[in-house]
């Protein structure tokens, strides 16, 4: 929710493009702690299907999930452009997202940006906070408290 | 003069004077003629006043300084100890300790002058049999003692053969052989440095031969005020005297002629050692049984040791460091590994090892750096006892044992609470009252022992209480009464089952709510407080002989020794603490009991677990393979977990998974291998 606040109060929001499917989202630069190829990931027994497991980012071992199978996507195919986006929040600490493709990085202004409210018709909006428009085309942003929840 | 970048030292040191006062005042109660309890308690008191007075708490320095002035008469037999007197001293550091925290908090000592108290103890003095006012009277007796003592210091030197082979040849060349003692004054901060003045002193002079306390040793600080000296001379004692006392902040210095037996040089020109040493011996003023209850005196005074307060922050830092490098270390040994093995890579392959052998000392020395002994948290509790066997009408005695065993500092930091709830509660629920236990033919006394050692990569802390034990029938009444279980579940469950109810959430026996405890929160609190530092608690009850409860704690929590293990394609890692053995069993050796799979190992049935099941996991073995089982244990359970293949020992630095990822209780974390990989560490403890 801080994110929508900050995305008003600032004049404009740095946004990471990705590909998830057929669509692009948009994550918020400021959660972005770095972005990594895809490696291998140990599996942990005994969690939802949804978290692959953990890899190692430095020494630091980082749960990683996959946003394709959260929201309801068909499951991740891994191909040469597959990247790990590993976010840094407040609530879940450091924790790692699978997505298919990193496309650019947009700036957008609040206006460009138009919240979208809860209708429950359509499970995927339930994991975004607004819509960025840029250059005609549509960037659907993150909303990592619902993306992260159980 | 600016003291407050002192505040943090005097607070520890008094923490550590105050506790000390706890423990030997409850000595004293024991045994209250005891000398060397008193004058520990002397010094303690003494060294409290004067910090207090240094960092100019004058409230907390004046109710010491009636603690000091009672225990100067007791030390000179004027005063007898009676037990209103062991009170009032426990009212008096429970006062202390009030000044403390309040210091603690706002570095002022706060405004309770506690006068009751002073003139509890004033009256005490004047109970004692003194007419003139207390204070004054104790400094006149003090000063005699010290002088009757201060004459024997110099001629009680013990000299070895070749110091008396020494003075007997400067004699022999009409020089003079002095002793001589020096009296620092009380209030000297810098003793040894006014004593090192002193050795300048006199070696303009002559010679210094001997000193008691060892040069080394009052360098160090480690004498009261006194020491002695013997001097080679051409000068007269008298100027001696005078040089030494020219030094500011000594009181006084006595001398005078050694006597030495010329007959040791005699006889050891004729190369008679033997005897020579009997004479020796015998020469040295004192004698032999004197100097043989100085030596005692002198060991049983706690050794100071050397030590640097550092901050745990900065270990945990040097901590993450060593992590580290013994993750790089793993990972050159692995990538040396892969190599194919060729004459330059001997040469590596010794370097790594010796690397190795490097990083696994300097864990071990960080580690050890991190270790505190558990007396720090356990010395309170004789103490507390004592206020418990007042506050309950009960008679109760601690027995404690193990006091000196190590564990790492933030597992010592958080476990007394948990071990504070366990002594109150068997002194509250496991100890009968008094009347009962006199009918049931037990000692009016009830026992309550603490026990700590190590036991393979834990350490284990038990108290046990001689009391009625846990009754079985009462806790079932009262699980079914609180819903926690069903009376048909109450029926078919174990006692064991039935005690460790205790464990549950807002459960308590106790028929009558004391303040001691039972509040209904309780056990299980101690009980995931031990879980969140990774240890576990465990109760044993004989109904009629008393209840032990046993906590178990790991000896480190960064770094174990793991057996590394694959499961399918995965690996895995086992703390080696809690590996018994490792058994190759054959598929045909696997028995069911109860419908479920258990193995006999020399006599043992030990159910299994195969890992794959447990682990979602496909394994590569064929079912009539035979199998790789290891036995874990924990506590007095066993069980045999089935893995496909073993990789060896190794050390590993253990990671959290991360917050996102908790819900997999058998997984207690996970480790980087050598090759960058992630391995989970399987908690065995949770499988079992």
């Amino acid at each position: 929710m801080d994110t929508m606040e900050l995305g008003v109060m600032q004049e404009t929001t740095q946004i990471i493009v990705i590909q998830l499917g057929e669509e692009q989202y948009g994550v918020d630069i400021k959660f972005i702690d770095n972005i990594v190829k895809m490696q291998h990931i140990t599996r942990v027994p005994k969690v939802p299907e949804y978290l692959k497991g953990v890899i190692n980012l430095r020494g630091e071992v980082i749960p990683v999930m996959s946003v394709r199978l959260k929201m309801g996507l068909p499951v991740d195919e891994i191909n040469k452009d597959t990247r790990i986006i590993i976010l840094k929040l407040d609530t879940h600490g450091s924790i790692g997202i699978i997505i298919d493709q990193v496309k650019e990085v947009v700036t957008l202004d609040s206006e460009q940006i138009e919240k979208v409210s809860y209708d429950g018709k359509d499970e995927r909006v339930n994991y975004i906070y607004g819509i960025g428009k840029y250059e005609g085309g549509l960037i659907s942003l993150l909303d990592f408290n619902a993306v992260l929840a159980e | 003069m600016d003291v407050s970048q002192y505040l943090e030292i005097f607070l520890d040191e008094t923490k550590e004077h105050l506790q000390s006062l706890n423990t030997q005042i409850l000595n004293l109660e024991h045994s209250p003629e005891d000398a060397d309890t008193i004058n520990e308690i002397f010094r303690a008191a003494h060294s409290l006043k004067g910090m207090a007075g240094t960092m100019g708490y004058k409230r907390m320095q004046a109710l010491t300084h009636e603690m000091e002035n009672a225990f100067t008469e007791i030390r000179n037999g004027t005063l007898k100890i009676k037990s209103n007197m062991i009170d009032a001293i426990f009212q008096a550091i429970d006062a202390l300790e009030e000044y403390l925290n309040n210091i603690q908090e706002d570095a002022d000592e706060g405004t309770n002058d506690n006068e009751p108290l002073i003139k509890l103890f004033q009256e005490i003095l004047a109970g004692g049999g003194k007419e003139e006012a207390p204070a004054k009277k104790t400094k006149g007796t003090k000063k005699k003692a010290t002088k009757a003592e201060k004459q024997e210091k110099w001629s009680e030197i013990v000299l070895g053969d070749t110091e008396m082979n020494v003075l007997a040849v400067a004699k022999k060349q009409d020089k003079n052989v002095y002793g001589i003692t020096v009296k620092i004054q009380d209030s000297c901060l810098l003793k040894a440095a006014r004593a090192f003045l002193v050795f300048k002193a006199v070696e303009d002079l002559g010679e210094v031969v001997v000193s008691e306390p060892s040069t080394q040793d009052i360098e160090d600080e480690k004498f009261d005020t006194t020491f002695s000296l013997i001097v080679i001379t051409e000068y007269p004692v008298a100027k001696i005297i005078e040089a030494a006392e020219s030094v500011s902040e000594i009181e006084a210095v006595t001398g005078g002629d050694l006597e030495i037996d010329m007959s040791v040089l005699g006889e050891d020109e004729d190369a008679n050692g033997l005897i020579t040493t009997g004479n020796a011996l015998a020469t040295t003023g004192g004698g032999g049984s004197q100097g043989g209850a100085q030596q005692e005196k002198k060991v049983s005074r706690p050794v100071a040791n050397r030590t640097v307060r550092v901050d745990i922050e900065k270990l945990d830092v040097l901590m993450n460091l060593v992590s580290e490098l013994i993750i790089a270390k793993n990972s050159l040994v692995s990538a040396s590994g892969n190599e194919e093995s060729s004459d330059r890579n001997s040469g590596v392959n010794e370097q790594i090892e010796y690397l190795e052998s490097v990083t696994t000392n300097l864990h071990e020395s960080v580690m050890k750096v991190r270790m505190v002994p558990i007396e720090s948290v356990v010395n309170k509790f004789p103490r507390m006892i004592r206020d418990l066997s007042k506050k309950l009408g009960k008679k109760i005695e601690l027995y404690m044992s193990g006091e000196e065993t190590e564990l790492d500092r933030t597992v010592v930091d958080e476990i007394g609470d948990p071990l504070m709830h366990l002594l109150r509660n068997a002194a509250d629920h496991g100890l009968e009252e008094t009347a009962d236990r006199i009918r049931s033919g037990k000692p009016e006394v009830g026992s309550i022992f603490l026990d700590a050692y190590q036991e393979g990569n834990n350490v284990v802390i038990e108290v046990r209480d001689d009391g009625a034990g846990v009754d079985i029938e009462a806790v079932k009444r009262k699980a079914v009464e609180r819903g926690i279980i069903s009376f048909d579940q109450g029926e078919n469950m174990s006692e064991k089952d039935i005690v460790d109810l205790l464990f549950h959430a807002g459960f308590s026996t106790a028929k009558v709510v004391s303040d001691v405890s039972g509040r209904g929160v309780g056990l299980d609190v101690v009980k995931s407080k031990i879980e969140a530092l990774s240890g576990e608690v465990e109760v044993k009850s004989i109904r009629g002989e008393g209840s032990t409860w046993i906590v178990r704690l790991p000896l480190t929590l960064a770094i174990i020794q793991a057996l590394m293990v694959t499961v399918g394609d995965e690996k895995y890692a086992l703390s080696l603490g809690s590996i018994q053995t490792i058994e190759d069993v054959k598929p045909a050796d696997i028995k069911f009991v109860q419908a479920s799979e258990v193995i006999n190992l020399r006599g043992t049935v030990i159910p299994i677990i195969r890992m794959n099941e447990i682990l979602d996991n496909e394994s590569k073995k064929s079912p009539e393979d035979d199998m790789i089982v290891v036995i874990v244990k924990k506590g007095e359970k066993m069980a045999g977990l089935i893995v496909d293949e073993l990789m060896g020992q190794q050390e590993i630095v253990i990671k959290s998974l991360g917050k996102y990822i908790s819900k997999c209780k058998f997984i207690s974390g996970a480790t980087i291998l050598g090759d960058g990989e992630v391995a989970l560490i399987l908690d065995a403890n949770v499988l079992i």
